[in-house]
Parts: C-alpha cells; structure tokens; sequence
C-alpha cells in the first residue's frame, strides 16, 4: 500500500513545480501584465523583464511603458524598475502584504523610442476637461444674477406661509359654524329674563324656577365652552401667522445680508473679483476629486465604506473571495513601506507612502504619504503630506506648501474680458479635509510679482494697470460642502483695492446694483407676504366677536342668576319677616 | 488524443488494482478542483506515499482542472451564500492552521467540501468500473481493430518502451 519511493516522487514533483514557477513565472506573469494593462489603457504596453525571486519572495519588474492613447508618441505612465518585497506568511496564508515597494524613474508623459500602437480611440470624457476661458468671466454681475446665484430662504418661508394663510381662511370659515347662533343665544336670554322677572309664589315654585334656570345655565356653559375652544384656536391661528410672517421678514434679512456679503455691497467694495476670477474654477478644481474618489472607490471594501448612499451590493465577479471573517490577522492587500521616485518637470519628486491598504481597521493606523520636490527649474519647492484612512467613513486629510511656481502664460476671460497673465510667480500653502463626499478645505495663494496685460475694454486695462502695481496678490480660499458640487468662497484684500481704485461708472453701477437688488428682494418679499394683513384683520375682528359673545355669555351665567336668586332671598326674608311680626 | 486514449486504455489494462485506480479518480478529481495550493501539494503527498494509480490521477487531475474553468464561478458564489456562518466564521479567524490551507477562500472553501463528498463514490465508482471493464471487455476490445491500430502505433510503442 505504501510507495517506497513516494517521497523522492513527491519532492521531484515539487522541486520541478518550484523549478517552472522560477524560470517560467516571471514570462507569465509579464504576459498576464501586458494584457490586463492593455486592455486598461487602450494602448500598447512594453515590459522589458518580469522576474519573481523565491528567497525573498519578490517581484521585479523592470522597464514598464504605457503608451498615452491620446498622445502614442508619449508613455502615459513609465518606470524604470519597480520591486516588491512580499512577506512570506501572509501571503501563504493568502493575503498580499508587502514589505517594501519601491519604484524608480516614474514618469508621467515621457517621450517613447517609437510611438504606440492605440487600441482604443479617444475615450476622454469633454464635460471633464475644463475650459478656462468659458469658466472665467470678469463682468459686474448684475442683481437679477446674483439673487438667482443665492437660495432665497425668504421664498421657501414665503410659500409656507402662503400655505399657512389658505389654510387658515379656510379654517376662519369653519370656526363662524362652531360660534352659537344668535337666535338660540336671545331665546336663552327672554328665557332667563322671563324666569327672573317672574313672581317666586313659595318654596315649590323657587325650586322649579331654580331646576328650569339651572338647565339653562346648563345649555349656556356648553355654548360657552364652543366659544372658548373657538377663542383658543383663534389665538392660535393668530400666533401662527406672526410667527410665520416674523419668519419671512428674518429670512428676507437673511437673504439681504448674504447677497450684501456675495456683492461686497457692505464694504462699499466691487463685486469680490477674485470669486468671480476664481471661485467657479476652484469649485471645478476640488470637484475634481470626485474622480479620485470614483477611481479608489471599488477598493474600498464594502464594511468600510457604508454610508447613507445608494450601496448597491455588487455581484461577485471574481472567484475566490476571502470570508468576512471577525478578525482578519492582515488586510487583504498592504503594503507597508513605498517609496517612488518620480521624474517630473526636468527634476525629480521623492513619493513617500506607508500602510497602503483600504482596510484600515485591521492594521489600526491610516495610509500616510508624503511628497516632497526641491530645485525644479519652475518650482522652488513643494511639500505635501496627509493621511487617509477607510473606516466608518473615508477620511482624507492633506497638508500642502509650496514656493516660487512659475507661472506660463495664462489667460482669464476672453473676448474684451480678456487679461492675459503674462508671469508671475505663486505661493501657496493650505489643508483639505475630505469625509467621505463632503470636503472643507482652506488655501492661501499668494501671487507674487504679476505682469498682466489686458486688450479690449479700458476697465480691463485699469485692472490689469493695477495688478501690475501690487508686488504680491494675496487670496484666501475656501471650499465646503459636496466634493462634487463645493461652495467656493475666494477673498482678497485686493478687491477692497480694486474697488477703491475703480472710479466713476463702476461704482455708479455698484450703487445701481445694490438699489436694484433691494429693490428686487422687497418685491419678492411682498409677494410672499401677500394679503397677510388682511387675513391678520380679520382674526382680530373675528376674536373681538368671540369676545362679545363670550361676555354676553357671561353676563347671563353671573348677572341674571345673581338677581334670581338675591331676589328669592329678599321674598324669602319678608315672608318670614311678616310671619314674625304677624307671631 | 491517441496518447490520452492509449494511456487509459493502458491503465485499465495494467495489473494495478482496481481500488489504486478508483482512488487515483477520487484524488484527482479533489486535486483539480482545488485552486493550486497548500492542500494540493497534500494531497500530491498522499497520492506519492500510497500506491495510488500516478497517471490515473494525473489525467483525471488535468481534465478536472478544466472543468473548474466552467463550474467555478458558480461553486464560489454558492460557496459564499452558505459559508456566513458566524460559528464558522469564528473558527476559522481562530485557527490559523485552516488559513493556511486557504479554507477562508471562497473557491477552496467550496472545491474542498464538494471533493470531498465525491472522494468515497467516485473512488467506489472508479474501482467498481475498472473491475467491470475487466470482466467484461478488456478480451473483447483487445480484439478490436483499433485497439490494435493504436497498439501498433509507433507513439504507443515509445510511450510503453518509456513507462
């Protein structure tokens, strides 16, 4: 039953499936590479050598080149060499943790020996590609513009309290059903004036006059309870309203404050320039990051990245998952160490990264990179470093510093709009926290030494004459809210400058648009407050009403009861007085 | 394909027992199921050690390797709904041992069970069918034309001269 030479054919068997995998798994996994990395990029793919070393277990890949479909004569991405490092007993137990990743000579956009085959046609998506041109305008906006860029509170409160009037007519008509009649209210009171005017003969006579009175007074107290519940739903009608009117009047302050603030009315300044120049494009800029996220996304395992959105869980595509097991000793992908040298700009970047993975929970601490690039001959130096981390929520924190960018000619606006920024140099440094979708990110950029030129209209040519006289252009920018859809807000000290310096037409406009623009959200304001006065007025009269019939009410309760019974009384007190006389 | 078909008939022929062949079916049909591994090289072990038919398995390994192309996919998408067991779930997280056979993958988690379950009937199956073609048919298809066509064969001749 037992192979005598079982373990010697056991371990040729295996000393030749090492011997396969060592001389024949780097050509396959080169073939394997080019083709999934073809099929990604739509272009031909070159790998000089694959080679897998056993001890230690590492990959080396050595002179990779993506060809750019748009631009064959040009790489894409490329790199020199590329080598990780795996540790041995996570990936027997089948997860891919690697120790040290390093990549030298990365390149994005370098120039091929000879030009790629495409595969693909151009793929690239236009409403992507931002048009700077379209994007800037350099006109003062005008009221109409600048209401419909704010959400007017004061209409969404305008049309509830237009719902809060409809329905309180409607409510004012019914109330005058629930008041008592008039008739029955005068038949009860010639009831009460006959009882009480009437001669009380003796004690019978007393006590029937008494029970006839107390119905009455009966039927009265429920009259009176009608009209009380009437009298608190008007108050309540009436409280309703104020509070909804006061609404509409804060909210139309409100609206008036922050389209003050959107036209720098308050400060007597130009409308801010620097959000029109650059706020659409910086919110186009951080929505960007939209991409980022749509590209990590489907990395991100699903436990980690629930959130209030539409997950759909996905179907499995892929054989061979890994059980969501309570714990898992390593995440399913790592790598603990990367360092990447890229060649950049005719100088070179050092991309330090560490604890790469999407399952951070597992290894309790976050992705962290930094980069860090000096002496490039357009930019004097730049560093970056930040966190991110998948756990509850996909967090993203970034930290930036940069000096001495030089700028090439750039162009804001067109047509008559046109100014040309002919050169200059930028600083900037700044932090972006992003959740998630939802990003706050902070910026100060700061243009040094501006040269610009304006053709077209003489307000441009002010400008651009002013610019040229500041020695640095300072801009504080800030954007909150959905990556996709961010609220830019851009300052300068420099359009209180602007605004100063330009005389004449511009500020008569500014004026003109500000009177406007008040005049608009009173209109607006109105509109919404409709006929509340009237609808005010006639719950007042309808209160006074109550009121009457309420004390009429009263009146018979007390009064007339009152003379019924002193009357008895009095009768009472003589008949027994003249029996004593009489005794 | 003369090869192939040379090559079984040549085992059925062959003196080996009908049980060494039964168990190489049941072995090769676990061993192509899985995802090469750990668990591959077991039982690659246990097929050495034991006087287990080796060209039987290794057919049988091949052709079954094959077949996972097709069933695979849906044995890890079956394997996935009903391995959510959290006492299972447990066990395994606990027992680094299991890891390491790769049973927290859903394709080996799934292969290994169903090869298994087919371990016992396919091997009863495999040596009950070889002892049936004995009995049988293995005089009556020796006399067939074809048979000895192939027999004749010089790559038949340089496959027998070599095993």
């Amino acid at each position: 039953m037992i192979r005598k030479s079982g373990l010697l054919v056991f371990l040729a068997l295996l000393a030749a499936v090492f011997a396969l995998v060592y001389l024949f798994a780097g050509f396959a996994l080169r073939l394997g590479m080019v083709y999934t990395l073809e099929k990604a990029a739509g272009a031909e793919v070159n790998i000089e050598k694959v080679g897998v070393s056993l001890a230690p277990l590492a990959l080396n890949i050595r002179g990779l080149q993506i060809t750019d479909k748009d631009q064959p004569t040009h790489n894409s991405v490329s790199f020199a060499k590329a080598q990780a490092a795996l540790e041995l007993w996570p990936a027997l137990l089948g997860y891919y943790v690697v120790q040290d990743l390093s990549l030298e000579g990365l390149e994005f956009g370098s120039e091929r020996r000879r030009p790629g085959k495409v595969y693909r046609g151009e793929n690239a998506d236009a409403e992507e590609q931002i048009d700077l041109s379209d994007v800037l305008r350099l006109d003062i906006p005008n009221a109409d513009e600048l209401l419909a860029r704010v959400d007017l509170q004061s209409k969404e409160k305008g049309e509830a309290l237009r719902k809060l009037m409809a329905q309180q007519k409607e409510q004012l008509s019914g109330l005058k059903n629930k008041l008592p009649e008039k008739e029955k209210l005068d038949t009860i009171q010639a009831q009460i004036k006959a009882l009480t005017e009437s001669k009380i003969e003796n004690a019978a006579d007393l006590a029937t006059k008494a029970e006839q009175l107390k119905t009455l007074q009966d039927s009265l107290r429920q009259e009176r309870e009608k009209v009380r519940q009437v009298k608190e739903e008007l108050s309540q009608m009436r409280t309703g309203l104020e509070q909804s009117v006061a609404n509409v009047r804060a909210a139309g302050e409100a609206d008036w404050r922050r389209l003050q603030e959107l036209a720098n009315i308050r400060d007597g300044g130009l409308a801010p320039l620097s959000e029109i120049l650059l706020g659409d494009f910086w919110g186009k800029k951080i929505s960007q990051l939209e991409t980022f996220y749509r590209l990590i996304k489907p990395y991100i395992p699903a436990e980690g990245g629930k959130g209030a959105e539409e997950e759909v869980e996905e179907k499995p595509v892929l054989p061979n998952r890994i059980l969501p097991l309570p714990r898992q000793p390593y995440p399913d992908f790592l790598v603990r160490n990367a360092q990447l040298q890229w060649l950049v700009a005719g100088g070179e970047a050092s991309v330090r990264l560490q604890n790469i993975t999407a399952q951070h929970a597992i290894i309790n601490a976050p992705t962290t990179f930094s980069v860090d690039v000096e002496k490039l001959p357009r930019l004097a130096t730049f560093s970056l470093n930040g966190d991110f981390a998948v756990r509850e929520k996909m967090t993203t924190n970034v930290q930036w510093k940069m000096q001495g960018l030089v700028f090439d000619e750039f162009a804001l606006g067109s047509g008559d709009n046109r100014l040309q920024l002919a050169q200059g140099l930028l600083a900037s440094d700044g932090s972006l926290n992003l959740v998630d979708r939802l990003v706050d990110q902070q910026a100060t950029l700061l243009l040094q030494k501006p040269e610009f030129r304006a053709a077209g209209n003489r307000y441009m040519g002010q400008l651009a004459e002013l610019l040229n006289r500041q020695a640095e252009i300072p801009l504080q920018i800030k954007a909150a809210g959905q990556l996709s859809e961010p609220d830019v807000s851009v300052r300068s000290s420099l359009d209180k400058v602007i605004g100063d310096a330009l005389l004449g037409e511009a500020r008569e406009k500014l004026a003109a648009v500000e009177t406007r623009l008040r005049q608009q959200l009173d209109a607006t304001l109105k509109e919404q407050l409709g006929d509340e006065s009237a609808l005010l007025a006639s719950l007042n009269r309808q209160g006074t009403e109550v009121d009457d019939v309420d004390g009429q009410i009263e009146n018979m309760l007390n009064a007339k009861l009152q003379d019924v019974t002193s009357g008895a009384k009095d009768r009472l007190k003589d008949a027994l007085l003249k029996r004593g006389k009489d005794d | 394909m003369l090869t192939l078909l040379a090559k079984i008939l040549k085992v059925l022929n062959s003196e080996d027992s009908p049980w060494q062949i039964g168990w190489a079916v049941g072995f090769g049909v676990l061993a192509g199921l899985l995802p090469f591994g750990l668990l591959t090289l077991v039982i690659l072990l246990i097929v050495c050690f034991f006087t287990i038919n080796l060209s039987t398995f290794l057919l049988v390994w091949g052709v079954c390797g094959g077949l996972m192309l097709i069933f695979g996919e849906p044995l890890e998408a079956m394997t996935w709904q009903y391995a959510q067991n959290p006492a299972f779930l447990e066990l395994l997280a606990s027992t680094e041992s299991l890891q390491l056979l790769h049973f927290h993958h859903t394709l080996v988690l799934g292969a290994f069970l169903l090869g298994l379950f087919l371990l016992l009937p396919l091997t009863w199956l495999g040596a009950f069918l070889v002892i049936q073609y004995r009995r049988r048919f293995m005089t009556q298809m020796r006399k067939w034309k074809v048979v000895q066509m192939l027999k004749a064969s010089k790559l038949v001749q340089i496959y027998e001269k070599l095993s």
